[in-house]
């Protein structure tokens, strides 16, 4: 209904003049609600009161309660200043007296949330007397925010809300049983009198004095008394009367009674459907409730599962890791029937031959094709190395071709119908020695190539051929082959052939070789005499009957691999294995055995990763186990964490980080408390020996000569305290080599 | 323009055949549809705001479908008279884009749409003319009404979809002689309905407003004489045009009650005073159009009503 309607079109004087200057706000409801709020609120203003005023009664006292919205204090300044002043004025006021017609509108501005108007009703501007001040609440402002968007929920009604609900069931209820029928002319008010401006306007034409009607077109309202009763009762006589007699704009008269239609089927359902379902969850919030439940229920199995298992592994969320297949390693390897597996390392003293040794081995065996080596003998005699044509099978590298010299160790694979075989290449040069000693360190046996031209061997001798030879002893090497190389040089001499092998027999006998674990052979890897195919040189066939060099390799005994021990790797090359593998790790496995899946710890940067995928020998492989070289793709770590030499271990078993140890050594050279380089596979650090606890007995290992040697002669065996600058991952019985100033000098047992 | 994003329907009518063996009467004296209201009776309004809870104001105005007492005959009784139903989204007040140029006051963009399915004659995805031209007619109706110096620097925008739409003729009338003369006199119920939910929707988004501005709609019809009645013309509130043969004349506007101001006026057709014999039955272009704000004083009472409704629920 348009109350704000009703009230801006309302003509003031008209109103006015009915309106008989009573102030009486109906209390005709009164009694239907609140009685109790009234009986209350009666008595606390009886009490607060003062003397003389018996004669307020009851009625008047629930009048100014109601006026003042039950405010016990208001009512009771009110009713003094009212009452106690002049009793007479009010009784005529409790009357009632007879309502007016602007009535219905205030009471319906009552009925209103709030009125402002009648909070500070009859109140004076400034000098408020003491007794009129009261204290104020916080008005009722309107929540915040905008109006858009409201969801229609039923707010919970205050008290006043309610008591507004009541007022206007009970004015409906009123309504329909006829008992107001006094407010219906006045809600049509505006609707009627419009019409009948229209009508005035409709008028004008023809009356042709329209000038005096307002600019705007529509005349100033006056009120016309039509009794609308008679407007819905009988709509078609008003047809018919507007449609013969010039009252015809009557037709504009409204259904009074026009109001808000029901919702359609259509709106019902779009804006009713809400209550209907809310009580119940949405497909939707089942779904992400039960996952949630889910996740944390998995979540929680998992940790109890890895605190069994490990309790590192508790910070890992695997959200994106490999699983694990869960295969018993061992058993699968046992399964397959697989070839022995051998790396050997070629070792001996520069120029001795050993990379076209090995070129000459992989091209007889077909594992060069006759093409490659062709092209690289075309580009050799361009360099003006022909005979390095062979040795460019192994040395990659540009600058190794161009010095001709092997600098980092090369790998490569050839098998025989016994054995697959893993070459490592290692560099002659000193200045390499320590890839050399990264290359012994995945050796089963060793190669060791010495070249019997003259000069040549005895030069070696000096040279690297004997450190070599120990190195590779210290590294845990216990079977050597000896090739002796460039035999042709010297026509194939028996004799220099006896007397190398003599010389150097009883070298590496003193190095701690066993002498059935040494073999001789006389070859030539540039011709390759005695190496795939025995020679046909009758110089050599008439003092040599022995076996090739390859058949001497398939004579090495399958090596014990340490299965059952802890996993450790040593990394031997990081690089990015494609865009699916980010980081991937390759080395050989020492010990132990692991699967895609498994987690891994980095020593020593201690970073936990995962195996993605792994290789073995280039191919892809679910497991892997000790002696075998793999490629892993590592998982959840940073490359930051990984550098070459670092070791790969199982979490479940670390290896520490430690900052000292204590090893048995075998001297090269002089050992005194000095700063070394340690080295252990690839991995190497600088440190000193702190101390030189005792020397030992070679023989029997006991504890010989003085305590607290200050020196280590070359050739004895000393037990030694090795302090470390940065801490290493270390462990007994791991074999170091220790150097200083680009000379082995010593290498030993961890204790 | 074509749409050759979409796979669009038939653009011809999309209810489904109603076989003439099947009506138990003949095809020729399918009930017409008749005004049974008063002519100074509007239809009931269904007002509701705030039914888009993503947009900052908005409003579903849904006026009752006239039925036809009569309307027994099967398969008819859907094909009679439509209601109209028009939802109003309004977003904003918002700040506008970088790349529009300054603007003391708020600027309004209307849009108005029908849906595909809203009339017989299947609407497209793009707005043609005429729901361009609503859209023009609406801006220009509640330009005035929003106080816009209030809002520098920002936009708002008034979207209404026409989900039902007011037909403009009987579809019986539009048995395949293609007769345009009906004239497009749907579109004016539909403008008035536009009106009056955009000011709900307005007032719903709590943008300032001088008053609530509603939207009304008087005609001037000829009703079809027969034997005992002679053929009349008669001026009636809130015309549907399928209920009446001949609508001469209709005119729209939007009214601002409190202010006792018109912002929008659209009046068209031909009155054809020049021919009628009797006098009395002359209606000028003023009556329509003082008729037209009786009516717009008509949806305003609903309006507020729903307005208050609204408020009432959110002012605890």
């Amino acid at each position: 209904m348009s109350r704000h309607k009703l009230v801006k079109s309302l003509d003031l004087d008209d109103e006015l003049e009915d309106y008989d200057g009573g102030d009486d706000y109906g209390d005709e409801d009164g009694e239907s609600y609140g009685t109790e709020n009234l009986r209350l609120g009666t008595i606390k203003v009886r009490e607060l009161l003062p003397q003389g005023s018996g004669h307020i009664n009851d009625k008047q006292i629930q009048e100014a309660l109601w006026h003042y919205y039950y405010d016990v204090d208001k009512s009771v300044a009110y009713l003094r200043k009212e009452y106690m002043a002049k009793p007479k004025k009010e009784q005529k006021k409790a009357t009632g007296g007879s309502r007016s017609s602007f009535q219905p509108h205030m009471h319906e501005r009552r009925v209103g949330p709030f009125s402002f108007s009648d909070f500070f009703k009859d109140m004076p501007w400034l000098n408020v007397p003491k007794d009129r001040q009261a204290v104020f609440i916080a008005p009722l402002y309107p929540r915040g925010g905008l109006l858009g968007g409201s969801s229609d929920d039923a707010p919970k009604m205050s008290k006043l809300q309610a008591l507004a609900a009541a007022r206007k069931k009970k004015a409906q209820e009123q309504k329909l049983n006829g008992a107001s029928g006094m407010e219906r002319p006045m809600a049509e008010l505006s609707l009627s009198d419009r019409a009948n401006c229209s009508a005035d306007k409709i008028e004008s034409p023809m009356a042709t004095s329209t000038m005096k009607q307002s600019s705007r077109g529509f005349p100033l309202r006056k009120r016309k008394n039509s009794d609308p009763h008679e407007i819905p009762a009988k709509p078609v006589s008003r047809m018919e009367q507007m449609s013969n007699s010039d009252d015809n704009a009557n037709t504009a008269l409204l259904s009074l009674e026009l109001d808000q239609a029901e919702p359609s089927a259509f709106a019902s359902t779009m804006f009713n459907s809400k209550d209907r379902s809310s009580p119940r969850p949405s497909p939707d919030d089942v779904v992400i409730a039960a996952q949630s439940k889910g996740v944390l229920k998995t979540t929680g199995e998992k940790k109890t599962d890895q605190i069994t298992a490990n309790v590192e592994a508790l910070k890992v969320d695997d959200t994106r890791r490999a699983t694990s297949k869960n295969l018993d390693v061992l058993k699968e390897f046992e399964k397959v029937a697989k070839k022995n597996e051998a790396n050997f390392v070629v070792i001996g003293h520069v120029d001795a031959g050993k990379s076209t040794l090995m070129g000459r081995l992989l091209y007889d065996l077909k594992v060069v094709d006759q093409r490659t080596i062709d092209r690289y003998r075309r580009d050799a005699e361009k360099m003006g190395k022909s005979s390095f044509a062979l040795a460019w099978v192994l040395d990659q590298g540009t600058e190794e071709r161009s010095r001709g010299v092997t600098i980092d160790i090369a790998v490569n694979k050839f098998s025989t119908d016994k054995t697959n075989f893993t070459i490592l290449d290692a560099p002659g040069h000193q200045d390499f020695i320590p890839n050399m000693i990264a290359g012994a360190s995945q050796a089963d046996f060793a190669v060791l190539v010495i070249d019997a031209s003259t000069g040549a061997f005895e030069s070696g001798l000096r040279g690297q051929t004997k450190e070599h030879a120990l190195l590779v002893r210290s590294m845990g090497v216990s079977r050597i082959i000896i090739a002796v190389n460039k035999l042709e040089t010297v026509s194939w001499s028996q004799e220099r052939f006896d007397e190398i092998s003599q010389q150097v027999s009883a070298f590496l006998s003193s190095a701690g070789f066993q002498p059935k674990n040494i073999a001789f052979i006389p070859c030539s890897g540039l011709h390759g005499d005695n190496i795939v195919r025995r020679s046909t040189e009758p110089a050599l066939t008439s003092w040599y009957s022995g076996s090739t060099l390859v058949e001497e390799l398939d004579k090495s005994e399958p090596v014990t691999r340490a299965l059952d021990k802890p996993l450790r790797i040593t990394i031997g090359d990081i690089f990015r294995g494609g865009v699916q593998n980010p980081l991937s790790v390759s080395g050989r496995i020492e010990s132990g055995s692991l699967q895609v899946g498994d987690a891994l710890l980095t020593q020593p940067a201690t970073q936990k990763c995962f195996i993605k995928a792994l290789e073995v020998d280039s191919e892809p492989a679910d497991w892997a186990v000790a002696g075998q070289n793999v490629t892993l793709h590592l998982s959840d770590i940073d490359p930051i964490h990984l550098k070459i030499g670092d070791l790969l271990c199982s979490p479940s078993s670390p290896i520490i980080n430690i900052k000292e140890f204590k090893a048995k050594v075998l001297a090269f050279e002089f050992l005194t408390p000095m700063q070394i380089d340690v080295h252990r596979g690839r991995l190497h650090t600088t440190g000193k020996i702190r101390e030189i606890s005792s020397l030992l007995d070679k023989v029997t290992g006991a504890t010989a000569g003085k305590k607290r040697p200050r020196i280590v002669k070359p050739g004895q065996l000393a037990r030694v305290i090795v302090e470390l600058e940065t801490a290493a991952p270390l462990e007994p019985p791991g074999r170091v080599v220790l150097r200083s100033n680009g000379a082995t000098v010593a290498a030993g047992l961890l204790e | 323009m074509t749409d050759r994003r979409r796979i669009n329907g038939p653009s011809g009518g999309t209810s489904a055949p109603v076989y003439s063996k099947y009506l138990t009467k003949g095809p020729s004296d399918v009930d017409r549809p008749t005004r049974t209201r008063a002519p100074n009776v509007l239809r009931k309004m269904f007002l509701k705001t705030g039914v888009t809870p993503s947009a900052s104001g908005s409003a579903y105005l849904e006026l009752e479908a006239s039925k036809n007492p009569k309307a027994t005959s099967p398969g008819l009784a859907t094909l009679s008279t439509s209601g109209l139903k028009l939802t109003c989204t309004v977003h904003g007040p918002r700040p506008l884009p970088k790349s529009a140029p300054f603007s003391p006051h708020i600027i309004l963009t209307t849009h108005v749409k029908y849906a595909p399915f809203a009339t017989r004659r299947r609407r497209g995805f793009v707005r043609d003319a005429s729901e361009r031209d609503l859209g023009v007619h609406l801006e220009t109706a509640l330009r005035g009404v929003i106080i816009g110096d209030r809002w520098p620097k920002s936009g708002v925008d008034v979207i209404i979809t026409i989900l039902e739409g007011e037909e403009d003729q009987w579809w019986g009338d539009d048995r395949g002689q293609g007769s345009t003369s009906a004239g497009e006199w749907g579109i004016m119920s539909v403008l008035s309905g536009c009106i009056t939910v955009a000011s709900a929707a307005i007032a719903d988004a709590g943008i300032d407003c001088v008053d609530v501005v509603s939207g009304g709609v008087a005609a001037i019809v000829r009703e079809s004489g027969n034997e005992e009645k002679p053929s009349s013309i008669n001026l009636v509130l809130d015309p549907v045009p399928s209920e009446h043969q001949e609508i001469l004349a209709a005119c729209i506007v939007g009214y601002l009650p409190a202010r006792d101001e018109i912002t929008d006026l659209w009046a068209k057709g031909d009155i054809g005073n020049e021919n009628q014999e009797s006098a009395s039955q002359n209606y000028a272009y003023e009556d329509l159009a003082d008729n037209a704000v009786q009516a717009a004083l008509g949806s305003y009472r609903v309006l507020v009503g729903a307005l208050k409704e609204a408020a009432d629920m959110k002012m605890r």
